[in-house]
């Protein structure tokens, strides 16, 4: 084995030394990452009022669970983040990409702050969402997953034992697939359900930005995986497999029970059954990514989230167009292709 | 699984009910499987939910099988026009007079309409096209269902049928009830749709019904300010977009004389004015919208081109607001010589925004030994670029060219202050005259057959009908402020525009940037602008020139081809149109302006005005949700090839809609299907310019740079700007990176770990 310091992506290990860069691929994310830049400000949420007193009572009920959720959701991801992969990953760009999705969490928290400001106006009310965590079994249900998680690693000072460096493995695995992959993905259909129907544009408009934003995360934390696979091939074992798969179950289960309490007064248009299907062919494909064999080779059942892989084009005085890009670059010149 | 029905009593769900209804409407829509919606729609169903969930729900789930068949579309499309009809049945309305009667009881129908309509109540019955509504694509009846039919005020249930719709428009508009089933099949058959405000309010009790107001910049006082914003929201409430200059306030630190303070700049009343136009909001149709324009020789115009910015203090920024520049040559010609640049407080030279061509040149360089700061005019410029590409927004808008060739700047004294909200309206304006204009657009593909070409008799039959129905909107229109009131029967300008020309493009097979389509697009537009002129000339002839005639080149003889210098194709037909101009006048002093018809060209199924198209697999979003569009010439030319398979379709998806990586076709027909990413943007401007001699406004012309640059841009708005055009649009860019697809299928591991951006790195590549 090689000296772990100059050589592998994870601990032990400080390295601190920009050039030569062993990762530039952690630094172009760092950097499309800014190109990404929003803010709470930019989005609307006008227009949402009006839609929510237009709701059905389940489609509400719908709304107010999935807000509860976000309200916790990135804080937790954000913690993970600091308490766990930042002391690991021993690249200085890998770490610069690292506190940019910090900024992003914190944005993203920013948001659903905004967002529960706004839609719950009663006191007690927003103080009972905010507390989703203690007194909404099937958020409490999701979290305790999280913390179980994020515990699993918590006292590892360094990764010095093949066990350890799993243990990280798993831990990332687990933000990747599970929780950015599967949960948010989960509440990213439910988002995309109500936008697909024209309503809540100013939660759809933050939310695809919140979207676009974690699917850099957990394309970063994927290459995290892949990296250390290459480096140390001999990690990834039958046993690690068969951990995940069980990671992914759970997750399953656990994002299952949240959709039935979501959808128990019945949503026209996502049953509890498609809704199953949908999350179990997310935790397939995330499987897949990781090479591992599916297990429910279940299909998509939900045509509306085509309409997420495919380019938006906004009416200007409708919306407000998500498709620009800050930190422009270069000098004013005319002789340019174009 | 059961259904509660309208009277409380559950049923089960019936599967083969479901069947037979979709297939009602599927004789001639071969690839659709009826049973697949049906058990669709029911696995999405939940235990009890209401036979009107069930309706909606099977058009939602015929709507997003597009994707794989288009045809889905059209029966999604006829179930939604079901849904409507039945909507509409079931408040006792029969017939199209019956749906006016109803609606006038209900303060919706003007007194006027009401009446014409009892009294031709028979013929206007019998005129329904009952097979109207199978012409519309599911995204355009979906448009007009939520937003363009009239609803009861209180249940806010709709009370027309789209065809009732369209007659109500027509009967608004009409003398006869010939000319209102005229111009209503005209209409009902998707070729020519006048502008949304037209079609929103026409035959109502406000007949608002223009689309656009130029409105001249406040003076330099505060009361002239205030009355700004107050003529701004009540233009806004009625459907108009908004442009406003700006260039006449002074700016940051000029002395107030009477409380011998300093001005805070415009920034601040441009907040106001943001915070105003986000409060109206167009009766509920559409967000408020107006443009702000400025000079780039105003001293805040630094601060101006950052108020889009979406970092920095938020009450600098205007998140509402469109932001333009409205540029005078000398601007561009330093830029290109790398001079300096003065910023001139407009208290100190407030003659500028009056002035342009060597007059303005002249004032300008007298004013500069004035100047409050001297800038390099290429930092300004790249700062113009630098807002282009982070927000689309600081359009590039040139004002010499603008007032040099239009026809409305024939004495001195008369100038064109700024463009409107979309860049394609250019009029004459002043402190007690805001400009007005109503549009209507024909859709060319309507007017073209693969086998025939362009139906040239059928362009001229559109034009003249629309021209004569512009030119009447400006006698029926309901004015919101004294100053439209004031300009519009003077000058009767109109803007009849053109949509679909990507359409015919595909039908004819040219490459978006051939020269044949190039060719195309000239002879097209000189064609309609010919026989616009006709028209008028022939409106002249029965009602007089408009007012202001005498103050019009055409009145002098000069019309706007000869001003730009254009090679004309029908010499012999201009000579004879000149020397009609010369004995009657013309109605009207502008009669072209290509507005981007993003609602209507949706509404007729066709792509935007002069645009090529975005992607071959995209979707829109609008207040009414998310809607697939799928390139329908591509599927059809795929099938053909035994090609529209579910691999290709997802080789297609996984690429954002483009097709030149799909080996399979040949070269000339991947070239064909580029998209506007793909599509050289220097054949864009070029299109545009050739066809510009005869566009007597302007065309509201997007560019599109996935990646920009500050190089790139800066190099394609100097040929722009070169190329003679008087106005450009938005920049459209895309985000650095996107949401993870959810769709298509994973690649590989191995392929994961391969970065193209980094070959030294990637060991897959080595």
């Amino acid at each position: 084995m090689t000296t772990p310091s100059t050589q592998m992506l994870l601990d032990p290990g400080m390295d601190l030394t920009l050039r030569p860069m062993r990762y530039p691929q952690f630094f172009d994310r760092f950097k499309d990452a800014i190109k990404n830049t929003w803010t709470v400000e930019e989005v609307d949420l006008h227009s949402d009022l009006a839609d929510l007193a237009k709701l059905s009572p389940a489609e509400q009920h719908l709304v107010s669970r999935l807000v509860a959720f976000f309200a916790t959701g990135d804080t937790i991801v954000s913690n993970n983040l600091v308490l766990n992969l930042y002391q690991h990953v021993n690249s200085p760009e890998g770490r610069l990409y690292l506190s940019r999705q910090l900024f992003e969490e914190a944005v993203h928290v920013q948001f659903y702050l905004n967002l529960l400001d706004t839609y719950v106006p009663d006191a007690d009310d927003r103080a009972a969402a905010f507390s989703a965590v203690d007194n909404i079994p099937s958020i409490a249900r999701k979290a305790e997953f999280c913390f179980k998680w994020i515990d699993s690693i918590y006292s590892l000072r360094t990764l010095s034992s093949k066990a350890d460096r799993r243990a990280f493995l798993l831990n990332v695995i687990c933000f990747a697939a599970c929780i950015e992959g599967l949960f948010f993905y989960g509440a990213f259909a439910y988002v995309y359900f109500l936008r697909s129907r024209g309503v809540l544009h100013g939660l759809a408009s933050g939310t695809n930005w919140v979207f676009r934003d974690e699917s850099m995360h957990m394309a970063f934390a994927f290459d995290v995986v892949d990296t250390v696979r290459k480096e140390e091939p001999d990690l990834f074992d039958a046993e690690m497999e068969q951990q995940v798969r069980d990671m992914l179950s759970e997750a399953v289960e656990c994002e299952v029970q949240f959709a039935a309490d979501l959808l128990e007064q019945g949503v026209s248009g996502m049953s509890l059954a498609d809704m199953r299907e949908y999350l179990q062919h997310v935790a397939d494909r995330r499987l897949q990514v990781l090479g591992i064999e599916p297990i429910y080779h279940s299909k998509n059942p939900f045509a509306f989230m085509e309409l997420q892989d495919v380019q938006e084009l906004s009416n200007f005085f409708e919306r407000r167009v998500s498709a620009y890009q800050v930190g422009v670059t270069g000098s004013v010149s005319f002789d340019d292709d174009f | 699984m059961q259904v509660r029905k309208r009277n409380g009593d559950l049923e089960t769900v019936d599967v083969n009910k479901i069947v037979k209804a979709v297939e009602r409407w599927v004789a001639d829509l071969r690839e659709i499987d009826p049973l697949r919606v049906a058990t669709k729609t029911i696995s999405g169903l939940y235990d009890g939910a209401t036979t009107a969930e069930l309706d909606k729900l099977s058009i939602q789930t015929a709507a997003e099988l597009i994707g794989e068949e288009p045809q889905y579309s059209r029966l999604a499309a006829r179930l939604l026009a079901t849904y409507v009809d039945k909507e509409v049945r079931l408040q006792g309305v029969a017939s199209f007079s019956q749906s006016i009667r109803y609606a006038h009881q209900q303060g919706l129908i003007g007194d006027e309409t009401a009446e014409f309509v009892a009294r031709n109540a028979r013929k206007l019955d019998d005129a329904i096209d009952v097979d109207g509504d199978l012409r519309f694509e599911y995204f355009g009846l979906r448009t007009v269902a939520d937003r363009y039919l009239l609803r009861h005020p209180q249940t806010r249930e709709v009370v027309e049928t789209p065809q009732y719709w369209l007659l109500r428009v027509a009967c608004g508009l009409s003398q006869t009830p010939a000319e209102a089933i005229g111009f209503y099949r005209l209409m009902s058959s998707l070729a020519y749709l006048p502008s949304s405000p037209t079609l929103f309010n026409s035959g109502t009790r406000h007949t608002q019904m223009s689309s656009c107001f130029l409105v001249d910049s406040p003076k330099d006082e505060l009361d002239s300010i205030y009355e700004r914003y107050h003529q701004v929201a009540k233009l806004s409430k009625f459907s108009g977009g908004i442009g406003i200059a700006w260039s006449r306030v002074r700016g940051r630190n000029a002395l107030i004389r009477g409380t011998n303070g300093k001005s805070n700049g415009i920034v601040p009343f441009l907040k106001t004015l943001d915070a105003g136009v986000a409060a109206v909001n167009q009766g509920g149709r559409r967000k408020g919208a107006a443009c702000v324009y400025l000079e780039p020789w105003h001293p805040d115009v630094e601060e101006f081109l950052e108020l889009r910015d979406n970092t920095g203090e938020d009450s600098r920024r205007t998140h509402n607001l469109n932001l333009a520049n409205w540029i005078p040559d000398e601007f561009m010609r330093r830029v290109e010589a790398d001079e300096e640049w003065s910023l001139i407080d407009p208290s100190d030279a407030p003659e500028l925004p009056d002035l342009f061509g060597a007059e303005f040149d002249e004032a300008y360089k007298a004013a500069e030994k004035k100047a409050v700061k001297k800038v390099k005019a290429r930092d300004l410029y790249g700062r113009m670029m630098r807002t282009l590409a982070q927000t689309g927004n600081g359009w590039m808008t040139f004002k010499d060219r603008s007032n040099a060739l239009s026809n409305q700047t024939g004495v001195p004294g008369n100038t064109i202050h700024l463009s409107n909200l979309c860049t394609e309206i250019l009029e004459v304006n002043s402190d007690d005259e805001t400009a007005v204009c109503n549009l209507g657009s024909i859709n060319l593909g309507a007017h073209t057959t693969a086998e025939g070409g362009v139906d040239w008799e059928k362009l001229r039959a559109t034009v003249r009908t629309a021209v004569v129905f512009l030119d009447r909107v400006i006698d029926i229109n309901y004015y919101p402020s004294d100053q439209a009131a004031r300009s519009n029967p003077r000058w009767r300008p109109v803007g009849l525009g053109l949509m679909g020309l990507q359409d015919a493009f595909f039908t004819l097979r040219l490459p978006f940037d051939s020269d044949a389509a190039r060719e195309l697009s000239t002879r097209v537009q000189e064609e309609i602008f010919l026989t616009a002129l006709e028209s008028s000339v022939g409106l002249a002839e029965q009602f007089g020139a408009h007012p202001a005639y005498a103050e019009t080149r055409a009145a002098n003889g000069d019309l706007h081809p000869e001003l730009w210098g254009a090679d004309l194709g029908q010499p012999e037909r201009w000579t004879a149109l000149k020397e009609r101009i010369a004995e009657h006048g013309l109605r009207n002093s502008l009669l072209i302006a290509i507005a981007p018809t993003a609602t209507i060209a949706s509404i007729a199924g066709c792509y935007e005005c002069i645009e090529p198209q975005v992607s071959n697999l995209f979707k829109r979003e609008t207040m009414s949700g998310e809607f697939l569009q799928i390139n329908t010439y591509l599927v059809r030319e795929l099938k053909a090839r035994g090609l529209w398979t579910g691999p290709v379709r997802e080789q297609i998806k996984r690429a954002e809609g483009s097709v030149q990586g799909l080996a399979e076709l040949p070269a000339d027909v991947r070239e064909l299907f580029r998209t506007a990413w793909e599509l050289p943007q220097k054949a864009l401007i070029e299109l545009a310019a050739a066809r510009a001699p005869y566009i007597d406004q302007s065309q509201s012309l997007n560019l599109f740079l996935s990646a920009p640059t500050i190089g790139k841009l800066s190099s394609m708005y100097l040929y722009a700007w070169k190329a003679g055009l008087k106005t450009s649009y938005y920049l459209r860019s895309r985000p650095a990176t996107r949401i993870q697809q959810a769709t298509v299928s994973i690649a590989p591991v191995e392929a994961v770990a391969c970065s193209l951006e980094n070959p030294e790195s990637c060991e897959a590549c080595q």
